[in-house]
């Protein structure tokens, strides 16, 4: 008996045990799931806040022999130090690489270098040769960036296709100056984000679960560029990683990492980008095999080769001496574009063969030539028997009713003369102006942004306003100062004078980083700090002015979406959405410009049975506006009467839930898109059911088919068991009674 | 002496059997699918899948157990080999740990049926959400319901099947008159105000949604889950037919009444709320739990006739509600049971280790994790997870039933042409296996209703097509809709679900061969023809009568003396 009770305990504790397991484990769950639940604390280290075994992880942290840790960027496309911007380009690897990743993304990059030449804008004849450099050789490489860049139309003299009417320019150039390093360092960087990110769904750059958090600046508006929070979060030692002494600033990690990949996407579709990162390759090549052997920053700490490798002599030109001669030879390229070239300011004299004066320590940077602006043109470009009697200032000097055509100077040497070529040469829709109405040029150092005029004190460009607004962007999204070009020091012939002055384009000079030979450990925060200004001028290539008058004006600020409280749901049909727009912003109807995006959110049909009403959320749809004719409305801000445009929001009489809407709208083809309210917010206002329950013939109907079907049906059943039934009474009698007999 | 036990007659199975089907899921997620799907529409797909899918099921399972006369455990062993007797373990657990929490559940209808005899949901101060939140948060009170709802159904199956069938007669006559009396009421109230809009609405085709699939597959899982259908209720019950019992006309009456009581208690809560709610459809879409315990009460406050009225409604309602759960409480429990006493447990030990089992693991959904949900009513997160993870088992139960049929086909055909009477290749399966199982064991001459070639094709073709559907769209709006899904620490993910899942089939499979060491007694009325030479477990010496005893186990025996 023992035994058996044993048995009988065994088993039935095994199979209860087997029985229980699940329920068992099912008591994990709580553990684990409050372990799920846990949020990020205060004062995070950066390996706490970015994942470290991620494979895209964002940053990596070691610790050194002392223990401390040292963290640095992780770029997502991998490669070797160069390509991770810890070391610096030389001549060859920059082409290979710009010619790599042309050929890694032929739709959307094509490799040039130099230009195929012809008869150019002023009628001069010139070739590939005339754009390659004096010592070396070589043509500035550059990249065209569009989408669809191989088809398009073709430019027979700047030999590049991907050229569409519609599609803005923008000009990028760095390198004007040889030993400002990080001025070509922070475009390859533009073309790396570029080439890995295009075409991406929203991508989650820093591998925090968010996706597109953190745009360049501050989107939010809350005064922190750290959109997302996540520089904030960290420990107060490590929200200093660029050590500029100020925490969570551009530069910093987990500022303005993760940016849209679809707003990129759409910057390269419809723009065209003319990137060229290293203009003065004479010069970046002798900077760095010869005149300041490596490692750069400690050879030439502050100084460096700056021009170009023209030869001036000493000797008698042409110089039988094919050496470069350090005191004499060069011409500083951005004091060589024409306007106002030579005058009144900043000019040098033209220094005359055998007569250079030798540096003293040109390592050092102390040098009397080094804004050399290049020779005075001696020709009579005009043909009209006088020399130089029209310089390039944008007004009728000789007042012969022609302009600027018998020019002092400048755009002498090869690469100012690929410049000029390829802008005065780009020309998609044929109206004789340049293409670029923005343009962008990246020098160092000093942590500035620069707007012209260069060439003058205390004057002003008739955009100043416009170019001020810009300016002030950047330095935003920077962190940098920004000021007129000529109050940091006057200058003559340069860049952005030139490309304003002669072509109305709005040009900027970023001064960026704090040295010429920025130390390699600087490359990578110097080049993501000023990583989203590129992009930003590409955006506003489109109509810079009319985008700064937009945001200057308050006519952005002033328009108004109605809130759900203005809102009026009618008793059935569709839910008209008005906004008020200012007279002066003329929309543009067409519905992928300007809409209206909208979505229900519905009790979910399927609800949980215990736990909490479940919702579901459609996806954005759109709905285009149209004017309201002779309507008037109150703009915000007691600006006066603005226009009503109306857009008809589809939602059906049997729909009920909350309508989420927001609104965009452009006046520029949609390459603005102004949202409504701002910051990707919606609005959100409840729907009741509004269409009729039914009637009561056709609930009579159905009403009658389910009774017939069920109630008839389950009447038919017990009908038909009650006949069975009573037909089997008689056995069951007898069953009972054989029972009751056997028992 | 026969040991069988069987129920008295032929309406006690049927009452039992609607008792099990009929349960909360008629009474408060019914009304609520309707609400959410469109009214009328939801009728059409929901009454189609009661033909197409649950009836079909539930006829099989009328036909498994009328002949296996054993829980879901032996017949599946005899029905589909030794091998897989772990798919009735599957079957038995899942029920289990549904009623785990459903004891709980249970017992809060319970507890409102008293508040609404002490008139505890009436008046000017009375907030139905703080009701509800206070009592969600007293863990005493709940835990009291729910060992009440447990001692209750102990005391039903304590003596087996003729108790059981008292009291899910006396409990389901009560039900169909509280319901009567309370659809009355709401009938009334809407009328009222004029409109009868929760009549309207309910029996309104919106036509332009009848496409919409989620409507289709929501239709389906309520007939499938309502029903029971394939969840082995109805197999433990068939253990306790009589002889000669037929098997398809309990099946359409058992369908039909459990979407009789369907309609009754949708067009009671819809014409209530309808009648009083502003915003009816609000009201109407949201959680079941929500519109029971927060909404009803609300409603029915405001019945005709005062104080007296609101009385007669509320606890009337409650009461049908608490008497619903409490026999689909019993069938669970039932479920479990069966499968001990089949193995050689004495009833009252297994009666009585399966209600202390639930008590004690229902008591972490009743206590863990009460979560305040965004508007402010506070729900049973870990019951909820619970529901998450076991309510979708349920559908392999009714896999297993398919597959066992699709099996006894298959084998039935390769030994017919083995021996030479039947043809290979597909027009012999066609002929012979597709339609064996129905040949064999539910056109047995005993049923009432003979089931033609229309059965066949549902359970081999509609039957994977649904379960395909039901799988599928489930888990992918959860794939969807759920954020970290695949995260195994997310109590609403669906890693979790797999987990367990995969933890049990494992470990149930693991313990088949343990589990088919130990005999089977087979509840078989005296003279019943149950032949099982044919099934795989016709050559298992260990399935034996109850009465008999096979070689070894004779100690399992002496118990029965006493």
């Amino acid at each position: 008996m023992a035994k058996l009770v044993a048995m009988q305990f065994e088993s039935r504790k095994t199979s209860l045990t087997i029985l229980l397991l699940p329920f068992l484990l099912s008591f994990l769950s709580p553990v684990v799931s409050s372990s799920y639940a846990q949020d990020a604390s205060e004062g995070l280290a950066p390996w706490d806040q970015w994942d470290q075994d991620d494979e895209g992880k964002y940053i990596s942290c070691e610790f050194d022999s002392d223990g401390n840790p040292q963290c640095e960027y992780i770029f997502p496309w991998g490669g070797n130090e160069m390509m991770q911007f810890k070391e610096y380009y030389t001549f060859e690897t920059i082409k290979a690489r710009m010619m790599e990743i042309a050929r890694d993304n032929p739709d959307i990059i094509q490799f040039h270098e130099g230009l195929n030449g012809g008869t150019n804008a002023r009628g001069e004849e010139t070739s590939a040769d005339t754009y390659e450099g004096w010592h070396y050789g070589h043509s500035s490489p550059w990249l065209k960036i569009t989408k669809d860049v191989e088809e398009g139309e073709y430019n027979a003299f700047n030999g590049d296709t991907g050229n569409y009417v519609d599609r803005p320019d923008i000009m990028i150039v760095g390198n004007h100056h040889a030993r400002e390093w990080m001025s070509h360092t922070t475009p390859m960087l533009f073309l790396e984000t570029v080439a890995y990110y295009y075409d991406g769904g929203p991508v989650d750059n820093d591998g925090d679960g968010k996706f597109d958090e953190d745009p360049w600046g501050d989107a939010d508006g809350d005064g922190q560029v750290d959109d997302d929070g996540d520089c904030l979060a960290l420990e107060a030692q490590y929200q200093d990683s660029n050590g500029d002494g100020k925490p969570c600033n551009p530069g910093d990690f987990g500022v303005d990492e993760d940016f849209s990949e679809v707003e990129l996407t759409n910057l390269i579709n419809n723009r065209e980008i003319y990137l060229i990162p290293l203009l003065n390759t004479d010069g970046f090549i002798y900077d760095q095999t010869v005149f300041c052997p490596a490692p750069a920053w400690e050879s030439c700490p502050s100084g460096g080769w700056r021009k170009n490798l023209r030869n001036n002599g000493p000797e008698p030109l042409p110089d039988p001496n094919e050496q470069v001669d350090e005191d004499c030879d060069g011409v500083d390229l951005n004091r060589n574009y024409q306007f106002e070239w030579g005058w009144p300011l900043g000019a040098t004299i033209p220094l005359i063969p055998g007569t250079c004066t030798p540096a003293e320590d040109e390592q050092a940077g102390i040098s009397n030539n080094d804004v050399y602006t290049g020779p005075y043109d001696t020709t009579d470009n005009d043909g009209d028997g006088l020399v130089n009697e029209d310089n390039v200032d944008g007004e009728d000097d000789d007042n012969d009713g022609k302009t600027d055509e018998d020019w002092a100077g400048g755009n002498s040497e090869p690469e100012t003369k690929f410049i000029q070529d390829m802008t005065e040469m780009n020309d998609d829709d044929g109206d004789g102006a340049s293409d670029y109405k923005a343009t962008l040029t990246y020098h160092s150092y000093s942590e500035l942004v620069l707007y012209p005029w260069g060439h003058c004190t205390g004057c002003q460009t008739t955009d100043h306003d416009q170019l001020v607004y810009h300016g002030d962007q950047m330095a935003e999204m920077t962190d940098y100062t920004n000021m007129q070009s000529s109050d940091l020091y006057p200058t003559t012939g340069d860049f952005c004078d030139w490309h304003y002055g002669v072509h109305g384009s709005y040009c900027y000079t970023m001064e960026i980083g704090t040295a010429f030979h920025q130390h390699e450990d600087d490359i990578d925060h110097i080049a993501v700090r000023n990583n989203g200004i590129a992009f930003y001028m590409a955006k506003i290539a489109d109509n810079p002015r009319e985008r700064a008058d937009l945001a200057m004006e308050n006519v952005v600020r002033n328009q108004i979406l109605e809130s759900p409280s203005q809102l009026n749901v009618p008793a059935s049909g569709n839910v008209p959405i008005s906004m008020c727009l200012d007279n002066s912003f003329s929309i543009d109807l067409e519905m992928r410009n300007s809409h209206v995006m909208y979505r229900m959110v519905k009790p979910s049909r399927q609800q949980s049975d215990y736990g909490p009403k479940e919702w579901y959320t459609e996806s954005w749809s759109m709905s285009s506006f149209s004017v309201a004719k002779g309507e008037t409305c109150d703009l915000l801000n007691d600006s006066g009467q603005g226009y009503k445009v109306v857009a008809n929001v589809p939602v059906e009489d049997d729909e009920s839930g909350y309508l989420h809407y927001k609104a965009m709208v452009s006046t520029l083809g949609g390459t603005q898109k102004i949202e409504y309210p701002p910051n990707s917010q919606y609005h959100e206002i409840k729907i009741d059911y509004r269409a009729p329950y039914g009637t009561i013939f056709g609930s009579m109907v159905l009403f009658a088919t389910i009774a017939v079907f069920v109630w008839g049906g389950l009447g038919v059943c017990l009908r038909m068991m009650m006949d069975d039934e009573s037909l089997k009474e008689g056995i069951l009698d007898a069953e009972f009674i054989e029972e009751e007999g056997s028992s | 002496m026969s040991q069988s036990d069987e129920f008295s007659g032929r309406m006690g199975l049927i009452f039992a059997a609607i008792g099990a089907a009929i349960g909360t899921g008629n009474i408060w997620r019914f009304p609520r699918m309707v609400g959410a799907n469109d009214g009328g529409t939801f009728l059409i797909p929901w009454l189609f899948f009661l033909f197409v899918w649950s009836i079909p099921l539930v006829i099989a399972e009328f036909a498994l157990g009328k002949r296996s006369r054993t829980g879901t455990i032996g017949t599946f062993r005899i029905f589909a080999g030794k091998g897989y007797a772990w798919m009735g373990l599957w079957t038995a657990w899942i029920s289990t740990a549904i009623g785990f929490y459903y004891a709980v559940v249970a017992g809060w209808c319970l507890k409102y049926f008293q508040l609404g005899i002490t008139n505890g949901l009436v008046g000017e101060n009375v907030d139905t959400q703080l009701v509800w939140n206070e009592f969600l948060q007293s863990s005493g009170s709940v835990i009291f319901f729910q060992f009440l709802v447990i001692a209750i159904t102990l005391l039903a199956i304590w003596k087996g099947a003729k108790a059981i069938e008292k009291v899910n007669v006396i409990l389901m006559c009560s039900l169909f008159v509280l319901l009567f009396m309370s659809l009355g009421l709401s009938l009334y109230m809407d009328m009222a105000d004029g409109t009868l809009d929760g009549f309207l609405f309910m029996f309104t085709v919106n036509w332009s949604s009848l496409g919409d699939p989620a409507i289709w597959i929501n239709g389906l899982s309520q007939s499938a889950w309502s029903c029971s259908a394939g969840m082995g209720m109805v197999i433990t019950y068939s253990v306790y037919m009589r002889k000669d019992e037929d098997t398809t006309l309990n099946a359409f009456t058992m369908g039909l009444a459990n979407n009789s009581i369907s309609i009754i208690a949708g067009l009671t809560v819809l014409s209530a709320i309808f009648a009083v709610s502003e915003n009816p459809l609000d009201t109407v879409t949201g959680g079941s739990s929500a519109i029971t315990f927060l909404a009803l009460p609300e409603v029915f406050a405001q019945a005709p006739g005062g104080g007296i009225g609101a009385w007669v409604m509320m606890s009337g309602f409650f009461l049908a509600l608490s008497f619903a759960a409490i026999t689909s409480m019993i069938s669970t429990v039932e479920l479990c049971v069966r499968n001990f006493v089949d193995h050689g447990y004495e009833r009252e030990k297994s009666v009585l280790l399966t209600s202390i089992a639930i008590f004690i693991f229902g008591l972490p959904s009743a206590l863990l994790w009460i979560t305040m949900a965004d508007d402010g009513t506070a729900f049973p997160q870990f019951l909820e997870v619970q529901d998450h993870i076991w309510g979708y088992g349920l559908m392999f139960s009714g896999l297993f039933i398919a597959f066992t049929i699709w099996k006894y086909g298959f084998q039935k055909w390769r030994a017919q042409v083995d021996a030479g009477e039947a043809a290979p290749g597909l027009s012999g399966y066609l002929g012979v296996g597709v339609s064996a199982f129905r040949d064999d064991f539910i056109n047995t001459g005993d049923n009432d209703i003979w089931i033609g070639r229309w059965w066949d094709l549902l359970m081999y073709l509609a039957f994977p097509f649904l379960f395909a559907v039901l799988i599928l769209s489930y888990f992918g709006d959860m794939i969807a809709n759920t954020p970290n899904v695949w995260d195994p620490t997310n109590p609403s993910g669906i890693t979790i679900i797999l987990l367990f899942w995969g933890v049990v089939a494992v470990g149930f499979i693991a313990f088949n061969r343990k589990l088919t060491e130990r005999p089977l007694f087979r509840n078989i009325p005296e003279g019943a023809e149950v032949d099982i030479s044919m099934l795989p477990g016709g050559s298992d010496e260990l399935v034996v009568e109850l009465g008999d005893c096979p070689e070894g186990w004779e100690h399992l025996m002496t118990r029965e003396v006493h």
